[in-house]
């Protein structure tokens, strides 16, 4: 016991006096994650380590889904005497009590994708967010559906000019699945097509659920269902196995089914023709944009980010917004590459 | 039970035919139901995809079900399950996969993926036998804590630098061959979950392992009496169901083509229930393997027959509870009228 202690504390001087040659320039920014383990603000988290070496000083904070934790954690950033703070909420309607004592302090706050509400973000001059507009998941999904059923008149397997679709939704009660079922089919009716839902179902983001689902609809609607729509990728490649499990991808018989996310399984799953499409919810310019914001705020200039231009909360380009929007990213057979 | 047999007249035994075997009758009844309103659940292909689902399920079911007849319980698992979807997916995605979690992993022979997912099942059985045998942990606690810890060590397994938590994909086609190929124009997935099933009933009927099972569960005190091991027995049983989770996982996975932390969350409850539809006493002694698979069938045609017949998600829910209670209401009056 003794032993390990006196290694920790060893541990800790070396590392300590490692930071401390950085630490003559570089200002030190405190960053919290709503929860380690969720693989999304990983690659978040991964994008604002890379972006920080050799510029600022990070400390990283594992919220764990807990938002009395990540008051406290900000307690010690200011204490500590941090230049900025780059906050992933785990509750956001609480995000009151965080910009008031960034405010108290002075110290600029950028908040990162999850949303807090705009009038929580008046009260504070240098409060700032960087994240995506939700909707955009669901009207790209329904944009990749409408391209293809334009290009391919094939796909109408029953002639009647309109779209049958399945859904398979995420959990109902979240917002995300809610826009990406609402938005989706939207933007395929905006592109003048018409369209009729056969069945929507929850599978809760789940794979397997999804593929029993999907499986028991290929029986209910045996050769009437034209396109699956579903909330993420894990529920579409389910969607998949299902479907090949009933002769789908071989002999010509084909299915378009999109999802969203671009998980390395959903890359692979284009790869090889079995996913239509995809939309990436840009991790790494979402992280890269939080890094440029809070590191130009760090060192007392005007916020500034390489990624999108500052906006106000409805979207519009604004110099003086106070909001970074990262666009979403359509993934097909045309750009997959890219993001492997 | 042996009295229920002695039947008084034709017309009684035929009542209580239908009693002994309620279980079956509703299975059929609900097959009967969701058919005649929607024909396409009677097809062949969805009969058989039912059954392909309902193997994963019962082998879990089978797993618990030994242990909820020795009075035990075990809510680890379904995050054993998935810890052993996730290990057995880690070790069998294919080398061109560009995503793979162990970069420099070279081809496995077939056998290993499923060997370390029954490994890993085998060891948290061993881990909650002991548990439960040798610190006298509450079965229902210790199994609760070990799904906790299970979940934080598969989400430990997979979150590795330079992807983070991620799903793991990208399986080989011979490891997802054994989950959705056919051998001799059936389903593997149904072969296998048939031989287990065959290997549980040998166990539970004609081993000494399985009577010291009923003897525990029915009266602990008395099987310690007459000299039954109560912690070997425990850590066998436990085991034998670990090992099964293990199995049911590394099919989930071939099944499912892919495995991500949360996979097999809740489905202990999903197999519990089954076996209590299927007639599994959870106050010990009572519950046959036929009744098991029974139970599992129950749910699973419940499963695929509301979505055949477009059910709304949220009712799909209610029906599902109302229906484990009803059978397992309908069951009990054998005992009741026993009295």
């Amino acid at each position: 016991m003794k032993r390990t202690v006196s290694i920790l504390v060893a541990l800790v001087l070396v590392l300590s006096v490692g930071v401390g040659m950085v630490a003559q320039t570089a200002p030190k920014i405190g960053v919290c994650i709503y929860k380690f383990d969720d693989t999304f603000m990983s690659y978040v988290r991964n994008t604002i380590e890379t972006a920080a070496k050799g510029k600022a000083i990070l400390s990283v904070q594992d919220s764990m889904y807990d938002q009395p934790r990540q008051n406290d954690q900000v307690d010690q950033f200011l204490v500590e005497g941090m230049k900025s703070l780059a906050i992933n909420m785990v509750d956001p309607s609480a995000v009151s009590v965080l910009i008031g004592k960034a405010a108290k302090k002075k110290v600029p706050l950028v908040l990162f994708n999850r949303e807090p509400a705009a009038a929580d973000m008046a009260k504070y001059a240098m409060a700032y967010y960087v994240g995506a507009k939700a909707q955009e998941s669901g009207t790209m999904e329904g944009e990749i559906v409408a391209d293809y059923w334009k290009k391919n008149p094939s796909a109408d397997l029953n002639k009647d000019g309109v779209l049958q679709y399945v859904m398979l939704i995420g959990d109902p009660s979240n917002t995300d699945a809610k826009y990406r079922t609402e938005f989706s089919i939207k933007a395929v009716t905006a592109a003048g097509i018409k369209v009729q839902k056969l069945a929507e179902d929850t599978a809760m983001w789940d794979r397997p659920k999804a593929q029993e689902k999907m499986a028991a609809w290929l029986t209910a609607y045996a050769g009437k269902i034209e396109v699956v729509f579903a909330n993420n990728d894990d529920m579409a490649l389910g969607a998949i196995e299902a479907l090949k499990a009933a002769g789908y991808f071989k002999d010509g018989k084909y299915m378009p089914v999109v999802g969203v996310d671009a998980t390395p399984p959903a890359l692979d799953a284009l790869e090889q023709g079995y996913l239509l499409g995809t939309v990436l919810n840009d991790a790494k310019r979402q992280g890269l944009a939080t890094f440029e914001l809070a590191y130009s705020l760090a060192l007392g200039k005007p916020a500034s980010t390489t990624v999108a231009p500052l906006a106000n909360a409805d979207g519009k380009p604004d110099p003086k917004g106070k909001y970074v929007w990262v666009p979403y990213v359509k993934v097909t057979k045309d750009n997959y590459k890219a993001f492997k | 039970m042996s009295t229920l047999a002695r039947a008084e007249g034709p017309r009684r035994s035929i009542a209580e035919l239908a009693s002994k075997n309620a279980i079956v009758l509703v299975l059929l009844g609900l097959v009967l139901v969701i058919g005649a309103a929607r024909p396409s659940f009677l097809n062949p292909e969805n009969l058989v995809n039912i059954l392909r689902i309902s193997s994963v399920r019962a082998i879990i079911a089978l797993g618990v079900g030994g242990i909820l007849i020795m009075r035990g319980t075990d809510l680890s698992a379904g995050r054993t399950v998935g810890f052993a979807a996730v290990v057995a997916a880690s070790l069998a995605q294919r080398d061109d996969y560009a995503s793979k979690l162990f970069k420099d992993l070279p081809m496995l022979p077939l056998l290993v993926p499923v060997l370390a997912a029954l490994g890993v099942g085998l060891l948290v059985g061993l881990l909650n036998g002991s548990v439960v045998a040798f610190l006298k942990v509450p079965p229902f606690i210790a199994t609760l804590g070990m799904m906790v810890i299970v979940y934080g060590a598969v989400s430990l397994y997979v979150d590795r630098p330079p992807m983070g938590a991620q799903p793991l994909g990208g399986l080989r086609e011979d490891f997802t061959n054994i989950g959705t190929g056919d051998t001799l124009t059936i389903p593997n997935l149904i072969l296998i979950a048939a031989l287990v099933t065959l290997v549980t009933y040998v166990i539970l009927n004609r081993t000494r392992l399985g009577k010291n099972v009923y003897a525990i569960g029915g009266n602990p005190e008395a099987a310690v009496v007459s000299g039954v091991s109560v912690w070997r027995n425990t850590l066998l049983v436990y085991a034998f169901g670990g090992l099964l989770y293990g199995l049911a996982g590394a099919l989930l996975a071939a099944r499912t083509g892919g495995a991500t932390n949360n996979y097999g969350q809740m489905y202990e409850l999903d197999a519990i229930a089954a076996c209590v539809i299927g007639g599994v006493s959870t106050s010990g002694g009572i519950g046959t393997v036929g009744g098991m698979i029974t139970g599992v069938l129950i749910f699973e045609v419940l499963n695929n027959g509301l979505v055949v017949l477009g059910v709304s998600a949220y009712w799909q829910q209610i029906v599902k509870g109302i229906i484990i209670v009803a059978a397992v209401a309908i069951d009990i009056q054998k005992y009741v009228r026993k009295r």
